[in-house]
């Protein structure tokens, strides 16, 4: 094995004569990214990772469950943090990382004072295990097309643009004042303020504190999604925006989507820091016309993955070397500037690597910078249990409402009768 | 399958050039066996031996898991939760029979089913026939080219399909749209989700079963169509009284394939919305949607373990009634 230590250093050591060893490696989207991959293979010519990508849902709600049912997991899993609540009831499910040491003779222990604490929190179990190490946050800020609002009349500098909505009615108030512009042949054709009304939902739930779980110190955690004020308000939030029409009715992550991206339907994205890469590949035409603003109501989260080791995993120690290796500040700091994920280890948000990196195709906005302000003013949101169940079910109710079935009342009563069946409670 | 695209249909167009002797099924052909030969010759025990490998997977593949999760169905169970698992007898089975959720997945499926699998048949019977027909140039390319859409992963179909559909800027929508009518959003509507979904089965389907239906068509005996000849029927009339009432036995064979399929529709539903609720009303929730829901997002395994069990039911239900319907309908045997 590699001295893990001298590589922290950034010495590139010559590989020992060690056993080859194939590390099968469980993702979805970019977690694991191909240039990281390609260095690793570098310093560790003896490890070969393969690498299965799937779709979220199959990875965690399926595959991880009959991998750990049957006992023959992957060495390396990804969890995503909407299911980070259900996974940290069996930890029994994974290696606890702080029995564990790499080739440097660091466990979980050692190197937890480089993360976030409250992303931190999301790899532990609730017997205090820590079954997974953090990858990037999900930062949350506000991606809008500079071009467009300059043709509605709207400033387009991106610090004027954050001071036209500090609150989520002020946001509303400059949909609506985009839409006034908007020609009533582009209306009816679909063009709207922003991709989806709906992912304001998310995005506010996500600046409070308790979602729709209360830690009282269970495996699962106390239900209060009902009566939660912070559920409401997020609700409350969307339903106006809805009703205000500043959204297109194109939902995130559909052809429509791609396509309404090049063709500037909508001017504005709720952008977590991980869409930026993905909106450069969906979208290259638009290079140079995006800039990037500060959310309303500021900060906010979405998304972000633990890596794990299944209990089952063959190859655990070769395994914890590449997560230690992969999720270190220099790596995650390389992974940011290639591909925008923004790092987990706030050392970084002060190195000037980051705080000065400006990306050309968002209209050099000073990137780092603008997510790491963001992310700082969050705090740690206690994910329970069901949490991708719940959401899936009050996501279904703005669906309803934003397609005229229901009205906001009506859909927010049988959001709480269809969770009566799934929670039981 | 190989044997069936490969035949050719006898070349030159007059029907007296036709070999008189009976087209001769391939060996290969699952579908109407002329005759059983070899392992009804052989020792009686040889025959244990040969379909050994069947029921031995089907011990350990099949009956296994229906009898588990028969057994689970009958507790509150939580595969991950080891060992400690929750008695709760019928209840899952109560809760089922008044959960709306679990209706409304009934009928959009029976409508699925019903909208993908009669305009199918009537596709794949017409493809057939021009198929048959001596006058088309390239047959095995055309037969070739009929199963591509089956071979096709449902996951790559149902991609398409969402972007032809799509409601802005979907090509379908485009099509309507030249002939003055508004877009449609098929994904939230309930009768044009069920649509996209039949449409997609149907192109999936239609050519396999156009196949099935060829076979069957090149084995009935010439005789039979210059007798009706002689008698003075047109085309179409050779068509309707001989053709498809010697197809009765593979029509029945599709149609109780195809039910068993159409009643566990899975990938198009799961694909085409994204999300395993089937929409935000439930729209195009299916059977088995809502069971996967149960069990890997819900975390309900025992409850989705009694949704199978019931489309078990279910399937042996419909696929009896279409047995009994298929076979009143085509009247006598003439076997």
């Amino acid at each position: 094995m590699v001295g893990v230590g001298a590589l922290a250093l950034g010495v590139v050591q010559p590989a020992r004569a060690a056993d080859p060893v194939t590390l099968t490696i469980w993702t979805f989207g970019d977690v694991i990214e191909p240039i990281m991959v390609k260095d690793y293979k570098a310093l560790h010519p003896e490890v070969t990772l393969q690498i299965k990508k799937s779709d979220l849902d199959p990875l965690n709600g399926t595959n991880m469950v009959t991998a750990c049912t049957a006992g023959n997991g992957p060495d390396i899993a990804a969890v995503e943090v909407s299911y980070s609540g259900y996974w940290r009831s069996y930890p029994r499910c994974f290696t606890d990382l702080r029995t564990i040491k790499n080739s440097a003779g660091k466990s979980a222990k050692d190197i937890q004072g480089d993360y976030l604490p409250w992303r931190w929190a999301q790899g532990v179990g609730y017997d205090d295990s820590v079954i997974g190490i953090p990858t990037d946050v999900g930062g949350l800020e506000v991606a809008y097309r500079t071009d467009l609002f300059k043709k509605a009349g709207l400033p387009t500098d991106r610090a004027k643009v954050s001071a036209l909505w500090p609150t989520w009615d002020k946001f509303i108030a400059t949909g609506q004042k985009y839409m006034k512009s908007v020609s009533k042949a582009d209306q009816k054709a679909g063009v709207g303020f922003m991709d989806s009304a709906g992912t304001i939902y998310s995005a506010v739930l996500n600046q409070g504190t308790t979602k729709y779980y209360q830690n009282d110190g269970t495996d699962s955690g106390k239900l209060v999604y009902a009566t939660n004020p912070q559920v409401k308000k997020a609700w409350d939030t969307t339903i106006k925006a809805l009703n205000a029409g500043i959204g297109t009715r194109i939902s995130q992550f559909t052809a429509d989507w791609n396509v309404g991206m090049t063709k500037g339907t909508f001017a504005a994205i709720l952008a977590p820091a991980w869409m930026m890469d993905y909106i450069k590949s969906q979208a290259p035409d638009t290079a140079g016309k995006w800039d990037i603003a500060s959310m309303p109501g500021g900060g906010g989260n979405q998304g972000g993955t633990q890596l794990t080791i299944p209990a089952s995993a063959k190859n655990k120690a070769a395994a914890w070397d590449f997560i230690t290796w992969y999720l270190a500040p220099e790596q995650q700091l390389k992974v940011f500037k290639t591909y925008g994920l923004f790092p987990s280890t706030p050392a970084l948000y002060k190195d000037p690597a980051l705080t000065e990196y400006k990306d050309p195709f968002f209209n050099n906005a000073p990137v780092g910078q603008i997510y790491s302000s963001g992310i700082l003013k969050l705090k740690p949101i206690f994910e329970g249990k069901l949490n991708r169940a719940i959401d899936q079910a009050f996501g279904a109710g703005l669906g309803r409402v934003a397609s005229k079935k229901q009205t906001a009342d009506k859909a927010w009563q049988q959001v709480l009768t269809d969770l009566k069946k799934v929670t039981g409670q | 399958m190989s044997a069936v695209v490969e035949s050719k249909p006898s070349k030159g167009g007059g029907v007296s050039k036709r070999p008189l002797t009976p087209w001769k099924a391939p060996k290969q052909s699952t579908v109407k066996p002329r005759k059983v030969n070899g392992i009804g010759s052989l020792n009686g025990n040889w025959a244990y031996l040969f379909t050994a490998p069947f029921f031995v997977m089907f011990l350990i593949f099949g009956l296994a898991p229906i009898i588990y999760s028969t057994y689970i169905a009958f507790f509150n169970w939580d595969p991950l939760a080891m060992g400690d698992q929750q008695f709760n007898g019928l209840e899952n089975f109560q809760n089922l029979l008044t959960d709306s959720r679990f209706w409304i997945a009934l009928g959009n499926t029976l409508d699925i089913w019903a909208m993908s699998t009669f305009p199918q048949m009537v596709i794949s019977i017409g493809l057939a026939a021009i198929l048959r027909s001596k006058f088309l140039k390239g047959a095995t390319f055309w037969r070739t080219i009929l199963l591509v859409p089956n071979i096709t992963s449902v996951i790559a179909i149902a991609i398409v399909f969402g972007q032809l559909f799509g409601r802005d800027f979907g090509m379908v929508n485009m099509v309507l749209g030249w002939f003055g009518i508004p877009h449609v959003d098929f994904i939230e509507g309930t009768t044009s989700s069920h649509i996209a979904i039949a449409t997609m089965i149907t192109w999936r389907w239609a050519g396999y079963n156009a196949l099935i239906f060829l076979a069957s068509m090149l084995a009935i005996p010439d005789e039979l169509y210059e007798s009706a000849q002689l008698d003075g029927a047109s085309a179409w009339q050779q068509f309707i009284y001989v053709t498809l009432p010697q197809l009765k036995n593979t029509i029945t064979f599709v149609l109780i394939v195809g039910t068993i399929g159409g009643l566990q529709v899975f990938a198009e539903p799961l694909t085409l919305g994204g999300s395993m609720d089937g929409g935000s009303s439930r729209q195009f929730s299916t059977l088995t949607l809502f069971l996967y829901e149960q069990a890997f997002v819900n975390n309900k395994w025992g409850y989705a373990a009694a949704v199978g069990i019931l489309i078990t039911v279910i399937v042996l239900i419909v696929s009896l009634i279409n047995f009994f319907i298929t076979r009143r309908l085509a009247g006598e045997d003439t076997k």
